[in-house]
């Protein structure tokens, strides 16, 4: 029930909403007419985009009764949570890879989800958590990122564009938004890696990986991290880890997307299926060992199981 | 005054004694004599049926099966084939208690029970039945060929009162001081199954009350190692096959005999 | 979280014309981390019946040796083997004794049967956790991919199917619906039971 209350509260988050909303709308710098078209984006391009709410109290406890909770497994709305994510920052640049696994509870919806977004040329992003969440902001930081462009004939820096992400979700915070995402870039001081995620951390560093994947993942990625990684080395230890999560991980796997952000912008790498790395290894590309990733394939007839020929 | 001690089983005599247990002794020399020999490859295992006759049918015994369906010789598991004397209600019952007790080992083990453990546990029953008020022992002892990993192959016997005891060569039933002292004559170490079976078969025919052997008077049974798989073979002989066995041994029946068993 | 989901693991059985096949996966996991591509879940009750145990991995192990138990004593009192009808409903009572306090099993079970005529007749059954029996003429599928196997089980099983037609129908329904659960997978075993042999076979699946 809409209460007079909080209708004209100004603490609330619909309350905040409904202010920034107000705000941008006499804001001058933000009409339309200003910046012509308005890209697909509507409302939005005048500012903090407006959302319908429930036209309940607490809008924010509405959708948390009713989207994914730890606590309820049979809600109705399911978001997203099984993915491997990672980036590392090295000499060469960044090394961006992902999994393409979705899943609903255990139904694997989709093996071919794109959980990279190309925010711009210079600029990527990696999708966990709500994938729509994701998806969305992202495309909306890339928004902004061109207007910053316009506006200050240079393009933004990493961490400015992280930032307006992590201040953009904090507004929201209590919602029920669920990112884990890290934005990948190459700007004025070179390679950088952000991580923000959906409460509000901001984080700078050489090397994350986010999702339920995200330990296994680690786990090659940490003993094969350095900075002096050569390019092929890089894209090589990107996939491997990536395939190491997808292994183990039953909610990532499928394929295996692989970015490099060099000094002209990003590159994408290729598209690796895990079973095919398994198996037979990524094929024949640049730091590709020759042979499948598989213990049982790697360790064929040197392991206890199955011993070398006795050589007497 | 007598009476006072022999109606209780739980009650010891003036003498110290527990008349039941020796009355259920008595009852089992009168049993269908089961002989037992253990060589150095397999055990042997004889018995003389003691209910036989022309109208009894036997039809289902002749199939044969994994159990032998017989009357005295019973495969209690894979690796322990057992020979009863004494009440046949009273074995029915503890073949039963066996053949659980093993399959509970199997279960908690996933190991075959070893043979001693199996007398062991069939002891703790019938010792059970010596001590606790209202019950009577059980008129039932018992001959255990078997085969286990720890001590290969055994012999054991088991009484009413829950004793046992292991054997290279030993008889109950009727008549088996006799086998006993035969068998104590005949019996050598390093004894193989090829020569062990001869060596029951002979004692068979000389303790048993009837001068003539035959299937419908005999039970035969061999546990020995499977030569491919190495585990435990238990075979009870199916009739057609204790006749094959007693003509090559030369102990079959005189054929005027066979030929009245036929009619 | 699900205690049926906690391991993963499916099984399927499906009938052909003289022969039956059941194939299952192999992953044994913790909720989402994989423990092993190696675990068994189909297990031999007689030559000619065999046991899928799909469900929660501490009782396919306790259950299978329960099973074990009962077959022989069954078979050393009757001096028989079991026939794979009386089986099915040994498990469905077996499963039923523990009504208020289940194993988290989901059994499902292929064999075939030999009349007195010497005939053959293919079997297969399934029970829920509780041990309520369903006999189907054509397949019968359970665990955590139940519900995709039985999508691409309607597309693909035809009646009287030769053995080695059998084999290719059901190693390609297990390894397409498994490829589509997260909780099965990592290879597959594949018995197809005929009225003289069993033939076994692993299969190579999807690795993720």
């Amino acid at each position: 029930m809409n209460t007079f209350a909080t209708k004209f509260s100004t603490t609330s988050a619909v309350g905040q909403l409904r202010k920034a909303q107000k705000l941008a709308a006499e804001e001058d710098e933000f009409s339309d007419a200003a910046w012509g078209s308005e890209a697909g984006f509507g409302n939005v391009a005048k500012g903090a985009p407006s959302f319908t709410v429930p036209a309940i109290p607490d809008p924010a406890a509405f959708l948390r009764l009713h989207t994914d909770d730890h606590a309820d497994p049979s809600c109705r709305i399911k978001i997203q949570h099984g993915t491997t994510t990672l980036a590392f920052r090295f000499q060469g640049g960044v090394i961006v890879a992902v999994d393409s696994r979705a899943t609903a509870g255990s139904y694997i919806a989709s093996g071919t989800v794109k959980k990279v977004i190309e925010i711009n040329p210079y600029l990527l992003g990696t999708m966990a958590g709500g994938a729509a969440d994701c998806q969305y902001w992202e495309t909306y930081l890339g928004m902004h990122c061109r207007l910053h462009e316009l506006r200050n004939r240079e393009r933004i820096s990493v961490s400015a564009a992280s930032k307006y992400l992590s201040n953009l979700v904090y507004s929201y915070k209590g919602m029920g938004l669920s990112m884990g995402t890290m934005i990948c870039g190459w700007d004025k001081t070179g390679p950088a890696v952000f991580y923000v995620d959906s409460d509000g951390t901001r984080l700078k560093g050489d090397l994350f990986s986010v999702g339920s994947g995200s330990t296994f993942a680690y786990g090659v990625l940490d003993q094969g991290y350095h900075w002096d990684l050569t390019d092929a080395e890089a894209q090589e230890l990107g996939r491997r880890s990536i395939y190491a999560a997808g292994h183990r991980d039953a909610f990532s796997g499928n394929t295996c997307n692989l970015y490099h952000v060099k000094e002209d912008g990003w590159h994408f790498i290729g598209n690796y299926d895990v079973s095919k790395m398994h198996y037979d290894g990524p094929g024949n590309v640049p730091g590709a060992p020759g042979h499948g990733y598989g213990y049982d394939i790697r360790v064929e007839g040197r392991s206890s199981a199955n011993p070398p020929e006795a050589s007497s | 005054m007598a009476r006072r001690y022999d109606s209780r089983t739980t009650i010891f005599s003036p003498e110290g004694r527990l008349y039941q247990i020796e009355y259920a002794m008595e009852a089992i020399s009168h049993a269908g004599t089961v002989l037992g020999v253990l060589a150095k490859d397999g055990v042997v295992l004889a018995a003389e049926k003691k209910v036989t006759g022309k109208l009894l049918d036997l039809s289902a015994a002749k199939d044969g099966g994994y159990g032998g369906s017989g009357e005295k010789i019973y495969l209690l598991n894979s690796n322990v084939i057992g020979g009863v004397a004494g009440l046949t209600a009273d074995a029915n019952s503890l073949v039963n208690y066996a053949r659980t007790a093993a399959q509970r080992h199997l279960l908690m083990y996933n190991e075959d029970i070893p043979v001693e453990l199996l007398a062991q546990r069939m002891c703790d029953m019938k010792q059970g039945y010596t001590q606790f008020g209202g019950l009577r022992p059980f008129g039932v002892s018992l001959l255990y060929a078997g085969y286990d990993p720890h001590y290969h192959f055994q012999l054991y016997h088991s009484d009413p009162s829950g004793n046992y005891s292991g054997w290279k060569a030993t008889c109950i039933g009727a008549n088996n001081g006799t086998a006993q002292s035969l068998l104590k004559q005949e019996y050598k170490d390093d004894i193989e199954v090829k020569d062990a079976i001869g060596l029951v078969l002979r004692t068979m025919s000389k303790t048993m009350d009837s001068t003539t052997l035959g299937s419908e008077k005999l039970e035969f049974a061999v546990i020995t190692l499977d030569p491919t798989t190495k585990e435990p073979k238990a075979k009870i002989y199916k009739p057609a096959e204790i006749d094959a066995l007693l003509q090559k041994e030369g102990l079959m029946k005189k054929e005027e005999d066979a030929e009245m068993a036929t009619a | 979280m699900s205690i049926m989901e906690l391991n993963g693991g499916s099984v399927i059985a499906m009938v052909g014309k003289d022969c039956v096949a059941i194939a299952a996966d192999m992953r044994l996991g913790n909720q989402a981390l994989g423990i092993s591509s190696k675990f068994e879940r189909i297990f031999p009750v007689t030559d000619r019946i065999y046991l899928g145990l799909p469900g929660l991995a501490t009782d396919v192990a306790t259950l299978r040796e329960r099973f074990r138990f009962r077959v022989n004593m069954y078979t050393i009192k009757e001096e028989r083997e079991i026939q794979p009808e009386t089986f099915a409903h040994l498990v469905s009572s077996t499963l039923y004794e523990h009504r208020f306090g289940p194993y988290f099993i989901e059994p499902v079970m292929a064999g075939i049967s030999k009349t007195p005529s010497g005939a053959v007749k293919p079997f297969i059954a399934a029970t829920d956790l509780i041990g309520c029996l369903n006999f189907a003429k054509d397949f019968v599928v359970a665990g955590t991919a139940s519900t995709k196997l039985y999508g691409v089980a309607e597309g693909l099983w035809e009646p009287d199917l030769e053995p080695e037609d059998l084999f290719e129908t059901i190693s390609q329904t297990l390894l397409n619906a498994t490829d589509r659960d997260a909780f099965s997978g990592w290879g597959c075993i594949v018995h197809i039971i005929t009225k003289d042999k069993v033939v076994t076979r692993t299969l190579k699946g999807r690795m993720d």
